[in-house]
């Protein structure tokens, strides 16, 4: 019957090819969209993992609840009192309370790659008249290359310059620009409750997030200095041997103490969130489009068989079955289906590799490592969800006419005159 | 070996109308039978039922011993495949395919279709067609396209041939042609011939004329 519904396809050209093209540009479309998103995200994520460490030890929150000050006032908690306002707001801890026992746990731990303790302090910075509030980050600087890729991103000086101390701070790259100073040039740093301390500029670094650019690197000694917290830290950065294991490692550390302990994941589970959302609507308007694609298959089809119901009185009074009379439409929309998606598969992939091509300086994907062009993603899984895809609605589209025209009775043609 | 009819009735619709009362008749092997009457006599009716194209409401149909009724679809189209050829009044040939594709379609159903194909072109050169096996049914005139549906209705050398007033829509000289070459079927290699006809001269070329009034068989009237 292969060779009969061949026949047919090929003898209604024109509607053959419009119908093929519904098939086609839904899988060619769902491979092009997904490439572009995923080879988005993957780079992202990629970026995340990489650039960043896998593990946040933070300084403990404290959020008040009704009873929390129970024990202060009454020495033990109770049920019936009632505070009135209750209390509410927050007294958290801006440093992690005992950073030696981290730093002993970490070095134990054999999950552990690296880890860098870091103080993130706002301050400001000036250059002559020019002056940009900024966020700077002490740290030791050999460690932190091991837990972030931050050395990568240097385009002046050298991140371990940093190491020699002496007031010596690596800026990003806009925050130089608004101060308007270059490598070696010393600028004015000042905290809230210090008076401004020179610092030589030893370094640039540019990571393409505007956000990051503003920020600054000093030696974890000087900037406890500048803000007057001598052997104080607010963050432990932890990178892991794997950071798939990143998430439960940071669940059982929360255990250990009071420090607010989060993976990379869980610290941007807002960016995860947006790439499901992501997903949600990649699904709903490439399965729109297939919807449309398998409407075309159906329709189609449904006209076919009427228009060849003497066919079929033919066909069974010489001998076909029921059975044949459905292949023979069956097998056209699944014809229809499996060219359409090997076709699009093609064509998507093709359009995939011209849009690698197409540049793309803007954002963190120009800056760095993507080589200026768009990143695509090229994981099978996309393109068998494609062809996939594609098969099940032809599949779908066409098991109601065919189930139809495998029902028609010759004789019920014959009488209702087919000619 | 035959037809054996016993009992037929057939009720078709809602309100049920009856079209065929108790018909009862024996078609020998090797028989040319036609059934004559009046538009809406059933004979049509008739002739889908012997063919295993419809049922009866009523009675029983055995072909060459066995019961209809009790054949599975399998059986049924196994029987239609190798048995019976079909004629009808327009052509029905499929439109996409040549006229030896056409011819050739019985035994596509069987996988026979290279062991066939030189029966098939001999079966089209002694039926006018030769050199023309590869037109499509639009390209052959309208004697033609019946001469082919007979083509492919003789193709497994069925043992029973059904034609349902194979000359309606031709001219007289194709009417001609068409009724020797059903002619021709039965007398040189034995086929039971069954033909529904209006044309009472074609009747008369066959061996027996059994003639319907009002779904029931009635004697042949003696004006025709």
């Amino acid at each position: 019957m292969i060779f009969l519904a061949v026949r047919y396809l090929l003898a209604r050209r024109r509607q053959t090819i419009l119908t093929l093209l519904g098939i086609f540009f839904g899988t060619a479309a769902y491979i092009a969209i997904s490439g572009f998103m995923l080879g988005f995200r993957g780079y992202f994520v990629n970026q995340l993992v990489n650039n960043n460490a896998h593990v946040h030890i933070q300084p403990r929150e404290d959020f008040l609840t009704d009873h929390s000050l129970d024990l202060e006032f009454f020495g033990k908690s109770y049920d019936h009192a009632f505070w009135d306002p209750a209390p509410s707001g927050r007294k958290d801890s801006a440093i992690v309370e005992d950073p030696q026992a981290w730093y002993r746990r970490l070095a134990a731990d054999p999950r552990v790659l690296a880890f860098s303790p870091q103080l993130t302090a706002a301050v400001i910075f000036s250059n002559g008249k020019a002056t940009a509030p900024a966020t700077i980050i002490g740290c030791d600087p050999l460690q932190q290359m091991k837990v972030t890729t931050i050395a990568d991103y240097i385009i002046e000086g050298s991140f371990t310059d940093l190491a020699a101390g002496g007031n010596r701070v690596i800026l990003g790259d806009e925050l130089r620009k608004r101060l308007g100073v270059r490598l070696l040039q010393n600028v004015m740093v000042a905290s809230a409750t210090n008076v401004p301390i020179p610092f030589k500029v030893v370094g640039v670094f540019r990571t393409g997030s505007r956000f990051a650019d503003q920020g600054a690197y000093g030696a974890l000694a000087d900037i406890q200095a500048v803000n007057r917290t001598p052997n104080q830290v607010n963050e432990i950065a932890v990178r892991l041997e794997d950071y798939l294991q990143s998430a439960p490692i940071a669940s059982t550390w929360s255990s250990l103490g009071q420090e607010k302990v989060e993976s990379w994941d869980q610290l941007n589970a807002n960016i995860f969130e947006v790439f499901r959302l992501q997903d949600a609507i990649r699904y709903v308007s490439i399965g729109a489009i297939l919807v449309v694609a398998a409407f075309g298959i159906y329709n189609v089809l449904n006209m076919t068989v009427m228009q060849k119901r003497k066919d079929i009185a033919i066909l069974r009074s010489l001998g076909y079955q029921s059975r044949d009379i459905i292949i023979l439409f069956f097998s056209q929309g699944v014809i229809l289906g499996v060219s359409g998606a090997l076709l699009g598969g093609v064509f998507g992939y093709l359009f995939s590799r011209y849009m690698q091509t197409i540049p793309f300086t803007g954002g963190p994907m120009g800056a760095h490592g993507a080589g200026g062009t768009l990143i695509i993603s090229y994981d099978p899984k996309i393109y068998i969800q494609a062809v996939s895809l594609a098969l099940l609605s032809a599949i779908f589209a066409s098991l109601l006419p065919a189930r139809a025209a495998g029902k028609l009775t010759p004789i019920e043609i014959i009488r209702a005159g087919a000619e | 070996m035959g037809i054996i009819a016993s009992g037929i009735g057939k009720k078709i619709g809602n309100p049920e109308v009856r079209i065929l009362s108790d018909i009862s008749l024996d078609i020998r092997s090797g028989e040319f039978v036609a059934l004559t009457g009046r538009s809406g006599s059933g004979k049509s009716t008739l002739l889908y039922i012997l063919s295993t194209l419809d049922f009866a409401s009523e009675g029983t149909v055995e072909i060459d011993g066995g019961n209809v009724a009790l054949m599975s679809a399998q059986e049924t189209s196994v029987l239609r495949n190798e048995k019976i050829g079909f004629v009808f009044q327009f052509h029905y040939l499929l439109a996409e395919l040549t006229a030896l594709e056409n011819v050739l379609m019985p035994a596509r159903k069987t996988g026979k279709t290279e062991e066939l194909t030189a029966y098939a072109r001999e079966l089209l050169a002694s039926f006018g067609l030769e050199g023309k096996e590869g037109r499509l049914p639009r390209q052959l005139s309208g004697g033609e396209q019946q001469r082919l549906a007979i083509a492919r209705a003789l193709l497994m050398k069925p043992r029973y041939l059904f034609a349902d007033e194979p000359t309606g829509s031709l001219d007289s000289i194709n009417s001609e042609i068409v009724m020797k070459i059903i002619r021709d079927s039965n007398q040189k290699y034995g086929t039971t011939v069954i033909m529904v006809t209006h044309d009472l001269g074609f009747a008369r070329w066959a061996d027996r004329r059994i003639h319907l009034v009002d779904g029931r068989i009635a004697p042949i009237p003696t004006t025709g």
